[in-house]
C-alpha cells in the first residue's frame, strides 16, 4: 500500500526527514511517536505534497504509484488523507460546501457520478452526528470560529465521507480533552478495515489506548530509529525518550 | 492639450441642435479646464497617454453587432454600434407609461425635458464628460410617466466593433412614483473610445434599478459615467461590473437631493492581465436623512492594475445622514496593482458615516488546505477567492440577470492565473 524508501526532505533548505524508511500493508495501522523536532508533522506534510517541502532523496510509493510525481490534489484523489494538527480556518467558505467539492473530487476519480446536493446532505449529516457536530456546523464556514475539539473532529468527519486508503492522522489528539478524544477514536476506528490502513502520528501514547496500532515506530532526527508493537508506546509512556541518548533525556513522553 | 482634445473641440463646432447653447457651455468649460495633465487628481493613478495622441476620428459603422442575450429576461434594447443608434425606436412596442426618443427626433416637450437633465446632473468636473457635452448627438431619452411601473428593462447596449471614437448619451427622467430598471451594457475590444454618459432624474418616490457592465477589453477605450439625483424618498439600486482594457474609465455620482432617498450600489471589477479600470464614485449628500451603502469589490489579476476612489460628501445641512462605503480588493500576484482611496467629507455633525477598504493576496495555507482534500486548484481558486464576489452577484435584485452574470464572471476568473 504504502513504501516509503530512504526519503530526504527539507524545509527552508533545512534537512528535517533524514533517510526514512517505512512499508505500510493494507489494513494495518502505525503510529509514529517521536520528540518535539523530530519530524512528525513534517513528514505528513511531505507526503501530502505541501508546497515548500522538499524531497532530495528516495521514493514513495502509494497503491503502486509514485507519490512524489503527483500534486497535492492527485494524491489525495488517490487517496491519500492527511489529518491536519491545526485545521484551516476559511472563512466564506462554507463546511457544506468544501466537502461536497472535496467527495465529489474523489467521486469523478473514481468515474463515479457526482452526488447530488441532496445525496450528498444525506451522508454529511450521518458523517455530522457520527462525530457529535451539531448540524448547522455544515452551514458555517470551513473550521471558521470552531474550538480546537470541534476542528479535529471536524477533521474525522471528512475522513469518513472521503473513503480514503491512506490516513495520515496528525497529532489528533492534542489539546483534546478525554471525551472529544473518544469521539475522535470512535470516528477513526469506525473507518478501520481490511483494505485501509493509518499512520498516527502522536506525541502521547494516551491515543494509542484509543486507536490500537499494529505497529509502532520511534521518530528521531529524521529517521525511524526504533520499531515494535503496542508494547513499544508503553515503554516509551514510562520511560521517555532516554534511550535515544543523552539530547532526548529531558524530554518527556 | 492633446492633439486628440483639440481635434474633438473642432469638431464640436458643427454640432448644432436644440442643446447647442448648453453645449457651448460645456466646451467653454472644457478649453478653460484643459487637458488632465499627469498631476489631475481625477487621474492621478490612469494614464491618458492612449487617448491623448489619437486622432479623433468617428468609428465607422458597418455591420450592426451581435446583441449579448440575457436568458430569462424581458428587455427592451437601444442599440448603439459603434456610437450610432441602430435601433428603430417607432418600431418598438413600448408599456403604457413608457416614452422613449431618440435626440435627434425628440419634439418640443421633450426638448425642453431633455434640456432640464442634460449636464444637469453630471458634474462639470468630469474632463470627459463634457466632451460628451460637446460632441455625442446621438443619444436616447427615456421618460417614464409618474406612478408607471415598467416590468421590461431597458437595455442600453455601447457595442464596439470598429477603430475610432463613440460618443453616446443617455437621459433618463422618472416621473414620481416611478419605477424603472435600466441596464447600459458595453462591450467590445476594437481600437475604439467610449464615452458613454448616463444621467437620471429620479422624482420623489420614484425607484430605479441599474446596472451598469463596462464589459470593454483590450483595446477598447471606454470613459464613461452614470449620474443620479434622487428626490424625496426616491430610491437607486444600482450594480456596476467592470472588466479592464487599455483604459477603462466610470464615474458614478449619486446626488440626494431630496430627503429618505436610499442610494444602494454594488460594484465588481475582474481585471486580467494588462487591463486597467478606474472607478470614481460620489456619495453627494446634500439634504438630511439620505442613506447610502456602497459596496466595491475587485480581483486584480497578474499584471493589472485598478483605480477606486470612493467619495462621500455630506453637506452641512444633511443631518442624520447615514453612509457606508466599502472597498475589498484580492490581488493575484505581487504585480497586481489596486490604488486605492475612500474620502469622506462630513460638514454635518449628526452623522454616521463608515469606510474602508482592505487588500489581500491568495491564502497559500487555505488553497493548500482544500487541494489537500483533492479540489481541483482552479475551483479551489474560485471558492476561496470568488465568495466575496459571488456575495454581491446574489444580491442583485434580479435572478435572471444574476444567473447569467455568475458564470460569466466565474469563468473570466477561472482563466486569470495566480502567481
Amino acid at each position: 500500500m504504502l513504501k516509503i524508501s530512504n526519503l530526504h526532505a527539507s524545509v527552508e533548505e533545512k534537512t528535517i526527514i533524514k533517510g526514512l524508511d517505512l512499508e505500510i500493508g493494507p489494513g494495518e495501522v502505525h503510529a509514529i511517536m517521536g520528540p518535539n523536532g523530530a519530524g512528525k508533522s513534517t513528514l505528513g506534510y511531505v507526503l501530502s505534497g505541501r508546497d515548500g517541502y522538499e524531497v532530495s532523496d528516495g521514493t514513495v510509493e502509494l497503491n503502486g504509484k509514485d507519490l512524489l510525481d503527483l500534486d497535492v490534489e492527485e494524491r489525495a484523489r488517490e487517496g491519500l488523507f492527511l489529518a491536519f494538527q491545526y485545521p484551516v480556518e476559511i472563512p466564506g467558505v462554507s463546511n457544506m460546501e468544501f466537502m461536497k467539492e472535496s467527495v465529489n473530487a474523489m467521486r469523478e476519480q473514481r468515474g463515479e457520478e457526482p452526488l447530488t446536493a441532496a445525496e450528498f446532505l444525506k451522508k454529511a449529516k450521518e458523517a455530522c452526528k457520527q462525530v457529535q457536530l451539531p448540524l448547522d456546523f455544515l452551514k458555517r464556514g470551513v473550521n471558521e470560529g470552531f474550538s480546537g475539539g470541534e476542528k479535529k473532529r471536524n477533521e474525522i468527519m471528512q475522513m469518513i465521507l472521503l473513503e480514503p486508503s491512506l490516513c495520515i492522522l496528525d497529532e489528533s489528539d492534542s489539546g483534546l480533552d478525554v471525551d472529544a478524544l473518544q469521539v475522535v477514536a470512535d470516528g477513526v476506528n469506525s473507518q478501520r478495515n481490511d483494505k485501509r490502513s493509518f499512520i498516527v502520528v502522536t506525541h502521547y501514547q494516551r491515543l494509542l489506548d484509543y486507536i490500537k496500532p499494529d505497529f509502532v515506530h520511534i521518530l528521531a532526527d529524521g529517521k525511524i530509529v526504533k520499531s515494535g508493537d503496542a508494547s513499544l508506546a508503553l515503554e516509551v509512556e514510562k520511560n521517555g525518550y532516554a534511550f535515544l541518548g543523552k539530547k532526548y533525556e529531558e524530554s518527556e513522553a | 492639450m492633446s492633439q486628440w482634445l483639440e481635434q474633438v473641440i473642432d469638431n464640436a463646432q458643427d454640432v448644432s441642435d436644440f442643446l447647442s447653447s448648453q453645449r457651448k457651455k460645456s466646451l467653454a468649460a472644457l478649453q478653460e479646464q484643459g487637458w488632465p495633465g499627469k498631476r489631475a487628481e481625477q487621474w492621478r493613478f490612469t494614464p491618458l497617454t492612449s487617448v491623448e495622441k489619437r486622432k479623433a476620428i468617428k468609428a465607422k459603422v458597418t455591420d450592426e453587432p451581435a446583441v449579448p442575450q440575457i436568458d430569462k429576461l424581458d428587455t427592451i434594447d437601444l442599440v448603439f454600434a459603434d456610437g450610432k443608434l441602430v435601433t428603430d425606436i417607432s418600431e418598438l412596442s413600448l408599456p403604457k407609461g413608457l416614452k422613449i426618443k431618440s435626440l435627434k427626433k425628440a419634439g418640443d416637450d421633450e426638448q425642453a425635458a431633455i434640456k432640464s437633465i442634460f449636464a444637469k446632473i453630471k458634474p462639470a468636473r468630469h474632463t470627459f464628460g463634457l466632451v460628451n457635452d460637446a460632441v455625442a448627438k446621438q443619444g436616447v431619452f427615456i421618460d417614464v410617466a409618474a406612478g408607471a411601473k415598467i416590468k421590461p428593462v431597458v437595455r442600453v447596449l455601447n457595442l464596439s466593433t470598429q477603430t475610432g471614437d463613440a460618443h453616446t448619451r443617455v437621459l433618463v427622467r422618472l416621473g414620481e412614483a416611478a419605477k424603472l430598471t435600466v441596464m447600459e451594457h458595453g462591450e467590445g475590444s476594437a481600437d475604439s473610445l467610449t464615452t458613454a454618459f448616463a444621467e437620471y432624474s429620479i422624482a420623489d418616490h420614484a425607484h430605479l434599478e441599474h446596472y451598469r457592465f463596462a464589459l470593454f477589453t483590450g483595446k477598447a477605450k471606454q470613459i464613461g459615467g452614470s449620474h443620479f439625483k434622487l428626490g424625496e424618498e426616491a430610491s437607486l439600486n444600482s450594480t456596476l461590473v467592470g472588466y479592464g482594457s487599455e483604459l477603462s474609465r466610470l464615474d458614478i455620482d449619486v446626488w440626494h437631493a431630496g430627503e429618505h432617498a436610499n442610494a444602494k450600489m454594488n460594484a465588481i471589477y475582474l481585471l486580467a492581465e494588462g487591463e486597467l479600470f478606474d472607478l470614481h464614485t460620489t456619495l453627494e449628500h446634500a439634504v438630511p436623512n439620505g442613506t447610502s451603502e456602497e459596496n466595491a469589490r475587485g480581483i486584480v489579476g497578474d499584471g493589472a492594475r485598478a483605480v477606486f476612489n470612493g467619495r462621500i460628501h455630506i453637506h452641512r445641512d444633511a443631518q442624520k445622514t447615514l453612509a457606508e462605503l466599502n472597498n475589498r480588493n484580492l490581488l493575484l500576484s505581487r504585480r497586481s496593482l489596486i490604488n486605492t482611496k475612500p474620502e469622506l467629507e462630513i460638514y454635518a455633525d449628526d452623522v454616521k458615516c463608515a469606510h474602508g477598504a482592505t487588500v489581500a493576496e491568495i491564502d497559500d495555507t487555505a488553497l493548500y488546505y482544500m487541494l489537500s482534500r483533492g479540489i481541483p486548484r482552479s475551483k479551489a481558486l474560485v471558492m476561496l477567492n470568488f465568495g466575496f464576489i459571488q456575495e454581491l452577484v446574489t444580491q442583485i435584485p434580479k435572478e435572471a440577470i444574476a444567473d447569467w452574470l455568475l458564470p460569466k464572471l466565474s469563468e473570466r476568473f477561472s482563466q486569470m492565473e495566480v502567481k
